[in-house]
């Protein structure tokens, strides 16, 4: 079993859990499964078993987050490509360090001179002998590569988590967003109830009746809409996490604390723990060591060759030996060398390019999560509380014969409408803090990204 | 107890009133007569009057031909004899402002004020009126007084007054800008004339908007000696209109629209009956002050004759018998009855929707069975389910329901409709017919009178009234 260690790469990550105070990306909000390894010192399997196609879930209980994430670890097939990468770069430094094989052979010359065997016929061995330590650079090379394929596999899990948590709130937003329309449905019932009521005594005519069955047959279509929109959702979790069997109904919390975020400390923390940095920062070291390693492939390496056998012209048992070496004369790699030294340039623009990108990123998450934040503090605040006031004064005054059943229906109808944008931005919000506690990694099901980006220098037969 | 009347002719004794009220000086204590004292001294021992035979002051009767002085009882005299000063008028739920007498002169302190006035049980009203109160109180004086109004202007913004329907020196009728110029937030002003006018009249900004804000009150002015035939009740009743939206106590000045209407102050069944004995002249003083609506206002059981108006007493020759009159705004209707029918009398405007107030439609829940709106209050994030209404076969008929559904009244609120002595013994549901622009008057035999205003012991609810229903 393969298990990754904060210390894997050479990017230092001082914690992947988080900074103290936030929530751990792999920690679940009740705390009770999948604490963060470097936070308990434990040594966590990065992927769990094999995901497998036969059900999983005996059905009738509701999910919580920590049991989806938990199933997520073990189903997700990107989180199985990811080892699959980590494991092919761990191969390619393996064989990268392997020393070449020694050559043997048959020997058989000036066959048939004076009537002879030949002057030689015997067997020879010859062995090329490395210098320079290209074998170790190479190696070196494919171990750095690796290294950042933990941290991009790292990232996957990131990306499988976040997704999971950002699906888990957008799916309970749904099943509360799918109470409030059949709410509203019942408002609208109520209010075509009111206005045949106030047909039968005069008070509205018949194309207020069209438009109450207009506006009921339109909320009507907003609950099929939001059964609709939850069935999306929950097979969209159910995706995530690598099920293949539906998903039944979750079971959480929408609300929360409301702690802002400085937009410094966040930018400090992520440009100092994303996992993607890391790997960049990886893939240079492997860069540096790739031009290294193209500078020494000019230097010779050295074939030896010993051989023995009998001089049949002679009558005697010879022996012979050989040594050279290819002498760069015209072609001293200089070409790779160039190859080489551009890529760890690139590479170095990469790791900018990615700072860059994830601090562009950043800004449009934390421009959510400030958004959603502050709508979700004022509705918590305000709006709903004088909503839904506005209603209760109505209702009172209704029962006190100073209000219309149309006056309560509005106020009800405005109540219940706040309460679907209130649901909208605590999902925002509640995404938005996914995705900044979580390094901006979203998009559980997108392939794990690759180590070697196109065009670089790639392995010949024999990596080097 | 029925007591004979004293023989005497009208146009006779009107000439002898007009004689005493030359003669009679201004009261240098500053106190007119008391109701009690004027009564005993004008009961005489026999007071049958032969003449008015022909009408019966304790039943019904027609009282002969229209051209007859009997017609309706229209010339016949109260219980109290003729000759005597008016008796104190009476405006039930409002005081009166009062005066000293200065150099000669009645002064009146006057308080322009916001008021918060109770217009039902607990519904407490943001208005304007004078002196802390909504009308403001009643000013009573008499033909030939001088008297001096010293105003100060309590409001936030500048006011005048005006004193309707008098003849005074142009400088004081209150006009702003034409007459005057309006008195600051804080300011004082004084009015000062004689009263040469006798009969009902009234005091009022003249700044529209506070018009509309309820600043108005009575100005009475009495003869020196009442007319005849003298009356042994004297009743004031302002009528208004305000637009208050639910949810709140503040009226829109503005609106075009009226939703609560008050007596004195107050909405039906809070207005306070009006109580009298059987055989009793009444005058009962209408004034209508809202700001856009006229009143037919509808006396049940009795038949009354006009016989004043805001400028003042009508001759007798052009008295006109009603049911109902027609005041408009910012006029005045006087109109004087025998209460020969005892009972518990319905008195109201007839027009529809000011026989109730802050109307809303009868839908919604009210009408629906099994549906309180306190299940929804308790339960807020989610909502009963509905009721299909008109499932019910009365709705088959279009048109239903018409019935107003009655205001649930909590105790505390019943506890104030029947705490005052004026509604003691009614019926105990009475207050369902009560509604808006709507009063009692109370026409009850003498010892019944006096139990409800006078005595201590208990009544229960409904006692009086089948009491009198029981003597018919």
């Amino acid at each position: 079993m393969l298990f990754i260690f904060t210390s894997c790469a050479s990017h230092n990550l001082p914690s992947l859990g988080g900074q103290p105070g936030q929530s751990a990306p792999f920690e679940p909000e009740n705390g009770t499964t999948a604490a963060s390894p470097q936070r308990t010192g434990e040594r966590k399997p990065l992927f769990g078993g094999v995901s497998s196609l036969e059900p999983v879930l005996t059905g009738g209980e509701a999910l919580s987050l920590s049991k989806l994430e938990a199933l997520a670890r073990q189903h997700n097939p990107t989180l199985a490509q990811a080892k699959a990468q980590i494991q092919s770069e761990h191969a390619k430094a393996l064989e990268a360090g392997l020393y070449p094989n020694p050559v043997i052979g048959y020997i058989g010359e000036q066959i048939n001179v004076r009537g002879t065997a030949g002057e030689f016929q015997g067997g020879f061995i010859r062995q090329e002998i490395v210098t320079a330590g290209k074998l170790r650079l190479s190696r070196e090379k494919y171990q750095a590569r690796a290294s950042a394929a933990e941290l991009l596999a790292l990232a996957q899990m990131y990306r499988v988590i976040n997704g999971v948590r950002m699906q888990f709130y957008r799916t309970l937003g749904a099943e509360r967003k799918l109470e409030v329309q059949q709410e509203l449905l019942e408002t609208a019932e109520d209010r075509q109830v009111t206005v045949q009521e106030m047909f039968n005594v005069g008070q509205a005519n018949r194309a207020d009746l069209h438009q109450t069955r207009v506006l009921r047959q339109a909320q009507l279509l907003n609950v099929q809409q939001a059964e609709n929109d939850l069935a999306m959702e929950r097979e969209t979790l159910g995706a995530i996490i690598g099920l293949l069997q539906p998903l039944g109904e979750v079971t959480g919390k929408l609300e929360a604390p409301l702690q802002p975020l400085v937009w410094e400390e966040a930018l400090e923390r992520l440009l100092a723990e994303s996992p993607e940095l890391a790997a960049a920062h990886a893939n240079l070291k492997a860069d540096e060591i790739m031009v290294q390693r193209e500078k020494v492939e000019p230097i010779p390496n050295l074939f030896i060759e010993g051989s023995a056998g009998r001089n049949f012209e002679a009558s005697e048992t010879v022996y012979g030996v050989r040594a050279f070496v290819e002498v760069p004369l015209f072609d001293w790699n200089q070409g790779t060398i160039r190859q080489a030294k551009a890529d760890w340039r690139r590479q170095r623009n990469e790791v900018r390019r990615t700072e860059l990108s994830l601090r562009q990123s950043l800004a449009d998450w934390f421009r959510r999560f400030r958004t959603a934040l502050q709508k979700v503090t004022e509705y918590q605040n305000v709006i709903l509380p004088q909503s839904e006031q506005r209603y209760v004064t109505r209702l009172k005054s209704y029962r006190a014969d100073r209000e219309t059943w149309s006056g309560v229906l509005e106020a009800q109808h405005d109540f219940f409408h706040r309460r679907l944008i209130y649901i909208d931005q605590l999902v925002a919000w509640r995404q938005a803090q996914v995705a900044i506690d979580g390094f901006l990694l979203v998009g559980g099901l997108e392939p794990p990204a690759g180590v070697v980006p196109p065009g670089h220098i790639d392995s010949v037969p024999k990596p080097r | 107890m029925k007591k004979g009347l004293s023989r005497r002719r009208f146009l006779a004794t009107s000439t002898a009133a007009v004689a005493a009220g030359a003669l009679g000086g201004r009261d240098v204590q500053g106190q007119e007569p008391t109701a009690g004292s004027r009564q005993k001294q004008a009961n005489g021992p026999d007071s049958a009057q032969s003449s008015f035979s022909r009408y019966s002051r304790y039943h019904p009767s027609f009282g002969g031909p229209p051209e007859s002085d009997h017609y309706l009882g229209k010339l016949v005299p109260g219980l109290r004899q003729s000759g005597l000063p008016p008796v104190p008028f009476e405006a039930p739920d409002l005081g009166k402002i009062p005066w000293r007498m200065v150099g000669g002169v009645k002064e009146f302190e006057i308080r322009c004020t916001p008021v918060k006035r109770e217009f039902l049980p607990g519904q407490f009203m943001n208005v304007w009126g004078y002196n802390g109160s909504l009308p403001g109180p009643t000013i009573e004086a008499f033909q030939g007084d001088r008297v001096r109004f010293v105003v100060h202007n309590e409001l936030p913004e500048p006011t005048t007054v005006h004193w309707h329907g008098l003849e005074l020196p142009v400088q004081f009728d209150g006009v702003p800008g034409l007459t005057q110029d309006l008195i600051p937030p804080g300011e004082t002003y004084v009015y000062e004339y004689d009263l040469h006018q006798a009969g009902t009249f009234f005091y009022h900004s003249h700044v529209t908007m506070q018009e509309s804000f309820g600043m108005a009150g009575f100005f009475i002015i009495h003869p020196r000696i009442a007319y005849d035939p003298p009356v042994d009740r004297d009743f004031g009743l302002i009528f208004q209109n305000f637009f208050i939206f639910p949810n709140t106590a503040t009226p829109d000045s503005m609106a075009m629209d009226w939703n609560w209407h008050t007596i004195n102050g107050r909405s039906g069944p809070y207005t306070t009956p009006l109580v009298c004995k059987h055989g009793e002249r009444v005058r009962i003083r209408l004034m209508d002050f809202s700001p856009m609506q006229h009143h037919p206002i509808h006396l049940h059981g009795h038949t009354f004759w006009l016989t004043g108006t805001e400028a003042g007493r009508i001759p007798v020759s052009a008295w006109v018998p009603r049911n109902t009159t027609l005041t408009g705004v910012a006029m005045a209707q006087d109109f004087e009855f025998i209460a020969f029918n005892p009972g518990d009398w319905i008195f109201h405007c007839h027009m529809t929707h000011h026989m109730m107030n802050h109307m809303t439609q009868q839908v919604g829940p009210r009408i629906r069975k099994k549906v309180d709106v306190s299940r929804y209050l308790a339960d807020l994030p989610n909502r009963p389910p509905v009721e299909p209404s008109l499932a019910r076969p009365a709705f088959e008929v279009p048109g239903y329901p018409q019935k107003m559904q009655g205001m649930e009244m909590n105790a505390e609120a019943m506890r104030k409709l029947n705490g005052r002595r004026e509604t003691r013994g009614m019926r105990k549901q009475w207050h369902e017919g009560v509604k808006g622009l709507m009063t009692v008057l109370r026409v009850l035999p003498e010892d019944l009178y006096d139990r409800v205003m006078h005595s201590e012991e208990a009544i229960q609810p409904g006692e009086i009234f089948e009491a009198v229903a029981r003597r018919k």
